[in-house]
């Protein structure tokens, strides 16, 4: 009796434990949204309030309503997918071929090459790149963004696939090449529809890395070329600090990616720890 | 289906060699076991047939042509891999119809091929499943189909039964020999199980650290083992051999620095005091009233038979025998065998001594 007694109030402190633990490391994450979302919804006298006001008893959806009127929004978000979508697409293109061949002739300095690129601070790109778009006249376009955006991209796809295909079974492409295929044909029917699964990781990670990426976009960003993170922040200067739109216009800007991830979260930590146990 | 000549073949990895010049003949429609240890290289040897490792030296002909530098697509031979190597996105027929597609069949022909070879396994009712949604059993069959399709010249198979559990395995071994006498197809097969090698094979090429220790029909290597290697290999429970030397005293007999004696047909011709090893195998121990006392360690009864670990004069011993034993560990009993089924070897490097041949007669 008092043996499972013990044990009932072993588990209480256990499962308690974990909630405090757990609320301890999400809620400032998680509290920030909630603050966002407040703020997005409150107009400005609330927003100055003090004591803070967390509940409004007025919502002010006009915020939302201001964010996709003014501000050429449209024009920055469908930026912003352009310059996200042709650097994802660049990536998945180089990429993936380049994590396969890693992968396969164990280039491992390579890799680490690679590494090294995406670990140096984006901005050391920065200058070099500015100069080399001004020479070509590419600056009033997207061109210099979508290029400069495959530093992120690039490395997340390579790194990714690299630890899909090592965990591919040689046997089946050794299989496809006795059957009759070619070193193509073995990639292309065998070796890339088995690594779909990573492909779609990769993919997701690199999209939510590039629409995030604010920094290339406000050296290469001109008035028309802006992305989403770069027109957020402009708001910033030009409106002083009108906290309820600006909160809006954040929360917009994130959505896409917030929902992308919930979505995808589960093939995410899968796609991130692939490779990390071999044969499994 | 052709034949497949192998000519003092090497292989080495930078500066370690693993195979050191390997010769073998196989005859149009034979059904060849390479079988060893694992590290002997009798995988690597395979995969150098098939085109997926390159030839450092010599020479492989698969029927007339060379094909040291043929890729392996255009070698003309399917693969059984050890862990199958299913396409895991495509479904059995897809998979079986894969090499076929490759080589332009047309759609006719690839179907009545993939129905045959599916009417011949047993996979009809799987066609339209996934590879995950079957038994390793299953799998295993799947992947004998997707090379009998093709209508290969060779067929290799590189392990193929080491997935699967004891019970399958020997029901896979009785299929995969029935398959063999009804296509009459050349086969390669890699086994390190000497079972699988013994009781499959046409011809058995016993492999160690890179070089042939024997070759020949599976009861020539177990009648007439060329060394202590292949003596201990082949065969189960293994050769008990005694280590000890030619008698002194003018009689036939090998006896042990433990005062052990065993008779053998004779002493080969200047040859007496000289170090031996003796090989019997446990079958040919029999129960002799007035033979040689041996204390009972383990008996392990199976019904047909009752296998008896002794300890005879410091030797351990394991007898087969095919009448119940009534003893209990530690009871002494009388052993002997027939001189003329004992096997000699050479105590330096193990090479079999024969004796000469009207000695064995007499």
């Amino acid at each position: 009796m008092t043996h499972d007694l013990k044990r009932l109030a072993w588990k209480a402190f256990d499962r308690v434990g974990t909630t405090i633990c757990v609320v301890l490391v999400v809620s400032p994450a998680l509290f920030f949204f909630l603050w966002m979302l407040s703020l997005s919804l409150k107009y400005e006298i609330d927003n100055g309030a003090y004591p803070p006001v967390f509940i409004p008893d007025r919502i002010a959806w006009q915020n939302y309503v201001g964010v996709f009127a003014s501000n050429n929004f449209l024009l920055y978000f469908w930026n912003s997918v352009v310059v996200t979508g042709a650097a994802t697409l660049l990536a998945l293109v180089v990429g993936v071929p380049a994590g396969y061949g890693i992968a396969r002739m164990k280039a491992e300095r390579s890799a680490i090459v690679i590494m090294i690129a995406r670990m140096t601070p984006g901005l050391s790109f920065l200058i070099p790149m500015f100069l080399i778009f001004q020479w070509l006249g590419l600056l009033g376009t997207l061109v210099p963004q979508v290029i400069i955006h495959l530093v992120v991209t690039v490395p997340i796809v390579i790194w990714i696939m690299i630890g899909y295909f090592e965990t591919t079974p040689i046997e089946l492409e050794e299989a496809a090449m006795i059957d009759g295929a070619g070193r193509w044909q073995t990639f292309l029917r065998v070796t890339l529809p088995i690594a779909k699964p990573g492909i779609v990781v990769s993919m997701i990670l690199s999209v939510i890395f590039s629409w995030n990426n604010f920094i290339f976009g406000v050296v290469l960003a001109g008035r028309e070329t802006r992305t989403l993170p770069v027109a957020v922040y402009n708001m910033l200067s030009f409106e002083q600090v009108s906290w309820g739109p600006l909160a809006a216009a954040a929360l917009v800007v994130t959505l896409p990616v917030l929902v992308l991830t919930v979505l995808a979260q589960r093939q995410i930590v899968a796609g991130l720890t692939a490779g990390a146990v071999k044969g499994g | 289906m052709a034949s497949v000549t192998i000519s003092n073949v090497r292989k080495a990895y930078g500066q370690v060699n693993v195979l050191h010049g390997v010769s073998i003949d196989i005859a149009d429609g034979e059904f060849v076991i390479l079988v060893g240890p694992s590290g002997c290289g009798k995988s690597t040897l395979l995969r150098m047939v098939a085109g997926l490792e390159e030839i450092t030296a010599g020479q492989v002909r698969i029927g007339a042509r060379v094909v040291n530098n043929l890729p392996a697509k255009e070698r003309d031979i399917a693969m059984v891999f050890q862990n199958y190597a299913l396409y895991p996105h495509m479904t059995v027929r897809k998979n079986m119809e894969f090499g076929l597609k490759l080589r332009g069949a047309k759609r006719p022909e690839i179907d009545a091929k993939v129905s045959r070879a599916s009417s011949i396994l047993g996979l009809d009712p799987l066609l339209e499943r996934l590879p995950r949604e079957l038994s390793g059993g299953q799998r295993q069959r799947v992947a004998m189909g997707r090379a009998i399709v093709r209508d290969p010249q060779v067929f290799l198979f590189d392990e193929p039964l080491s997935n699967l559990d004891a019970k399958l395995r020997v029901h896979m071994r009785t299929e995969i020999k029935a398959l063999h006498q009804r296509l009459g197809s050349t086969i390669v097969y890699v086994t390190h199980d000497q079972v699988e090698a013994m009781t499959m094979a046409d011809k058995i090429v016993v492999m160690h650290d890179g070089i042939i220790e024997q070759q020949g029909r599976p009861l020539d290597l177990y009648d007439r083992p060329a060394n202590l290697f292949v003596a201990q290999f082949i065969g189960s429970p293994s050769m008990n051999i005694v280590h000890g030397a030619f008698a002194t005293d003018g009689t036939a007999a090998v006896t042990t620095p433990a005062g052990l004696r065993i008779p053998v047909p004779a002493v080969p011709p200047g040859r007496a005091g000289q170090a031996v090893s003796l090989g019997i195998r446990p079958e040919h121990i029999r129960l002799a009233p007035g033979g040689i006392p041996a204390k009972v360690v383990v008996i392990e009864p199976t019904g047909a038979e009752t296998q008896v670990t002794m300890d005879v004069q410091g030797a351990e011993m394991v007898a087969v025998l095919h009448a119940r034993l009534d003893a209990r560990p530690g009871d002494i009993v009388h052993i002997a065998a027939d001189p003329h089924l004992l096997h000699l070897f050479e105590a330096e490097g193990g090479g079999r001594i024969d004796l000469p041949i009207r000695e064995l007669a007499a």
